[in-house]
C-alpha cells in the first residue's frame, strides 16, 4: 500500500469485528453541540441518537438546520464542540474510508475522467488495477454513465456529476454510507432511478447508510427510520420508526403508495415540516 | 419550399413554413444577431485572433516609424528605423556571432528559473498544506519580496565577481519570493470540499498534498510560471549590465557606449521575441499537460 495509501490498517479493521460482534452501534451520537463563530451560531444542540447497523437512517428538516453538520461530524471531517460521535464504541478522530460520504456539492476531481474518478477511491484502498477497473465499471454502469466513462466532469451536467460521486463513494465500498442530498440536483425520474439502485444495495450489501434528504417522499421511500430536526438550532422534533412498512423493502417505489399506513405517514411529514416553516415565518 | 423564411429576417428567427404541410428536409441554417467589434464578451475565431494580433505589432511598428520621419536630419540616428534596427540584428547574427549571445541569456533566464521554481514550488506547497508552516515562513518570505532586486547588484558582485552565477543569482533573486506567493495563493485556491472527499475515501497526508492539492492547483501554478518568466526578461539586462561580458544586455551595453541607438533597439526587439516565444512554449505545455482544462461541453 505504501506511503500514499490509507491509514486504515488490519488492527483498526480487527477492532471493528469485535465492536460488531459486541452489538455496538456503527454511529452513535452522544449529546452533542455543535457551535459555530465562536458560539455564537449553535447548529446542533445537544442531540442524541444512535444509529442501527444495516439500516436507512433518513435525517430531514428545513434548510439550515444542522442536518450536513451532523453528516459531516460522522464523517469525522469536524468535532464537536460539545459530547461525543463515535463508530462501533470507538470515538471518532477523523474521516476514514470506512464511513463514506457523497457530498451535497459536486466533489469529482476535474483533472481526471469519469472512470479515473471512481477508480481513484477504489486505489486508495490498495487494491489490484484489474479490480480497480472492474469496480469502476460495475458501478460506471449501475449510476448509467457507462457511456461517459472517459468524459471529463466539466463536460457533464449537474445530474450526470452528482450520479459520478455516487457510484465513487459506492466503489469505494464503505461500510457507513453517509449521503448528503444526493439526489438533490438530479431530474424527477433520475432521482427514482437512483432511489430503487439504493433499495437495490440495501437489499445486496446490508450497508449502514445515512441519508440527508429534504425530499419527504424520499425519506418515506428509502428510510427504515425517519429522524425529523426542528430548525435551528437543530435538535430532535421526533424519531420515527416506519413500522408501517413492516421490514419491507420496495424495488419499485410506486408499490409503496398502496401500503395502508403510507399516506398518513407522509401527512404527518408535511405537517411536521409546515410547523418548522411557519416557525420561521411569525 | 421554405428558402424564403430564412432570407426575410436577417437577425430574426427563421419563421416556420405555415400552410400547415409536414415540413421538408432541415430547417434553415439560424442566423444570430450580428457581433460587432465592442461585443461585451464577443466571441472571437482563430483567424481573427492571429489577424488581430499582427495589427497590433503593425500598429506598434507604424507608430515608431513616425516617430523616425518626424524627428530632425541631425538626430535621427538616435531613433532608428523599423528596418534600420531589423537589419542591424540580422547583420549581428551574421557578422558578430549575436546567436551565442542570445543562447547565453536563454540559459541564464531558463536555468535560473529552474531553480526559482525548485525553490518556490515545495515551499509553496509546504506553506499551502501546513498552516502552521506557513505562519512561520511567510512573514520572512512576503516581506523580501519588497527588496527590489536590482538592489542586490552591488552585492552580488562583492560577493561574486562578475561572474555568471552573480547574474544568475540577480534573476533568481528578482522572480523567486513572487513566485513563492503567487504558488501559495494557488495552492490554497483548491477547494476544501475536494481535500474533503480524498479524506473520506481514506487518502492519507502524502496522498492529499501531492495527488489532490498539487494537482488541483497544477495549471495555476503553470499560469503563475509562465507569468513569473516574463519578469525575469524583465531583468536580464540589469544582470548582464553587472560586468558585461556576453549575453544580449551585454551587447545593448556595448551598443550603448559607442552611441549605436540601433543595437540597442535590436537587443529590445530581440527580448520581446523571445519573451513571446516563451509564453508560447507554456501555453502550448498547458494545453497539453492539463486536457481538462479545455475539455468543455
Ligand atoms: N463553517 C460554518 N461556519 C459558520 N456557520 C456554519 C458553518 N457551517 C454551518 N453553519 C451554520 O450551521 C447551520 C446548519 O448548517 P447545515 O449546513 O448543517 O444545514 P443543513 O441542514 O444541511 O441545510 P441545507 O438543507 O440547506 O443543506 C446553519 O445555520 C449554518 O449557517
Ligand atoms: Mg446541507
Amino acid at each position: 500500500m505504501g506511503i500514499f495509501g490509507s491509514n486504515f490498517n488490519a488492527a483498526h479493521h480487527a477492532a471493528l469485528e469485535v465492536a460488531q460482534k459486541e452489538g455496538k452501534f456503527p454511529l452513535s451520537v452522544n449529546r452533542v453541540t455543535k457551535e459555530y463563530l465562536n458560539g455564537e451560531r449553535v447548529a446542533v444542540d445537544d442531540m442524541s441518537f444512535d444509529i442501527k447497523e444495516h439500516e436507512v437512517t433518513a435525517m430531514i428538516g428545513p434548510s439550515g438546520c444542522g442536518k450536513t453538520t451532523v453528516l459531516r461530524l460522522m464523517a469525522g471531517l469536524e468535532f464537536p464542540t460539545r459530547g461525543n460521535v463515535e463508530s462501533f464504541g470507538m470515538p471518532i478522530k477523523g474521516p476514514g474510508p470506512e464511513r463514506g460520504l457523497v457530498f451535497q456539492a459536486y466533489t469529482s476531481f476535474p483533472w481526471l475522467t469519469v472512470i479515473e474518478n471512481v477508480q481513484h477511491g477504489v486505489a486508495i484502498q490498495g487494491f489490484s488495477k484489474a479490480e480497480q477497473r472492474d469496480r469502476a465499471e460495475h458501478y460506471l454502469k449501475l449510476v448509467h454513465l457507462d457511456d461517459f466513462a472517459n468524459a471529463y466532469p466539466d463536460e457533464l451536467s449537474g445530474g450526470m456529476k452528482q450520479r459520478v460521486a455516487i457510484a465513487r463513494a459506492l466503489a469505494q465500498d464503505p461500510q457507513i454510507l453517509l449521503l448528503d442530498e444526493p439526489f438533490g440536483a438530479l431530474d424527477a425520474q433520475v432521482t427514482w432511478e437512483m432511489e430503487e439502485m439504493v433499495v437495490e444495495i440495501c437489499e445486496n450489501t446490508n450497508k449502514t447508510i445515512v441519508l440527508v434528504t429534504h425530499d419527504i417522499q424520499e425519506a418515506v421511500y428509502l428510510a427504515d427510520r425517519i429522524i425529523f430536526f426542528t430548525r435551528q438550532p437543530g435538535k430532535i422534533k421526533e424519531d420515527m420508526a416506519m413500522e408501517f412498512k413492516q421490514g419491507q423493502r420496495f424495488k419499485r417505489k410506486e408499490d409503496l403508495l398502496s401500503e395502508p399506513g403510507y399516506v398518513e405517514m407522509e401527512k404527518r411529514l408535511y405537517t411536521m415540516m409546515r410547523e418548522e416553516i411557519q416557525g420561521r415565518i411569525s | 419550399m421554405n428558402e424564403n423564411a430564412q432570407t426575410e429576417s436577417a437577425t430574426g428567427t427563421a419563421s416556420a413554413t405555415g400552410n400547415g404541410s409536414a415540413p421538408i428536409g432541415q430547417a434553415p441554417l439560424f442566423k444570430p444577431p450580428r457581433e460587432g467589434f465592442l461585443e461585451l464578451r464577443g466571441t472571437v475565431s482563430r483567424g481573427q485572433t492571429i489577424i488581430l494580433g499582427f495589427l497590433g505589432v503593425i500598429a506598434l511598428f507604424l507608430i515608431w516609424e513616425v516617430a523616425h520621419y518626424l524627428t530632425p536630419d541631425y538626430q535621427q540616428k538616435f531613433v532608428p528605423s523599423v528596418g534600420q534596427v531589423t537589419s542591424k540584428v540580422f547583420f549581428l547574427f551574421a557578422e558578430k556571432g549575436y546567436i551565442a549571445d542570445v543562447a547565453k541569456s536563454v540559459y541564464r533566464i531558463y536555468l535560473s528559473f529552474f531553480v526559482a521554481c525548485l525553490v518556490a514550488i515545495p515551499l509553496g506547497i509546504l506553506m499551502g498544506s501546513f498552516i502552521k508552516m506557513r505562519a512561520l515562513i511567510n512573514p520572512t518570505v512576503g516581506g523580501l519580496r519588497y527588496l527590489p532586486a536590482a538592489s542586490f547588484v552591488p552585492l552580488l558582485l562583492v560577493y561574486f565577481g562578475p561572474t555568471d552565477f552573480a547574474k544568475m543569482a540577480l534573476l533568481f533573486l528578482g522572480c523567486v519570493f513572487f513566485l513563492v506567493a503567487l504558488i501559495l495563493d494557488n495552492i490554497e485556491a483548491v477547494p476544501r470540499a475536494l481535500i474533503e472527499s480524498a479524506q473520506t475515501m481514506g487518502a492519507g497526508r502524502l496522498h492529499i498534498i501531492f495527488r489532490v492539492t498539487f494537482r488541483a492547483a497544477a495549471p495555476q501554478i503553470l499560469d503563475s510560471m509562465r507569468n513569473m518568466i516574463a519578469v525575469s526578461w524583465t531583468y536580464l539586462v540589469i544582470a548582464e549590465i553587472v560586468a558585461a561580458t556576453d549575453g544580449i544586455g551585454a551587447v545593448m551595453m556595448r551598443g550603448a557606449r559607442f552611441l549605436h541607438v540601433d543595437v540597442i533597439m535590436g537587443g529590445i526587439l530581440t527580448i520581446g521575441v523571445l519573451g513571446v516565444l516563451t509564453d508560447i512554449t507554456f501555453r502550448v505545455a498547458a494545453h497539453f499537460l492539463f486536457p481538462h482544462t479545455h475539455a468543455r461541453r
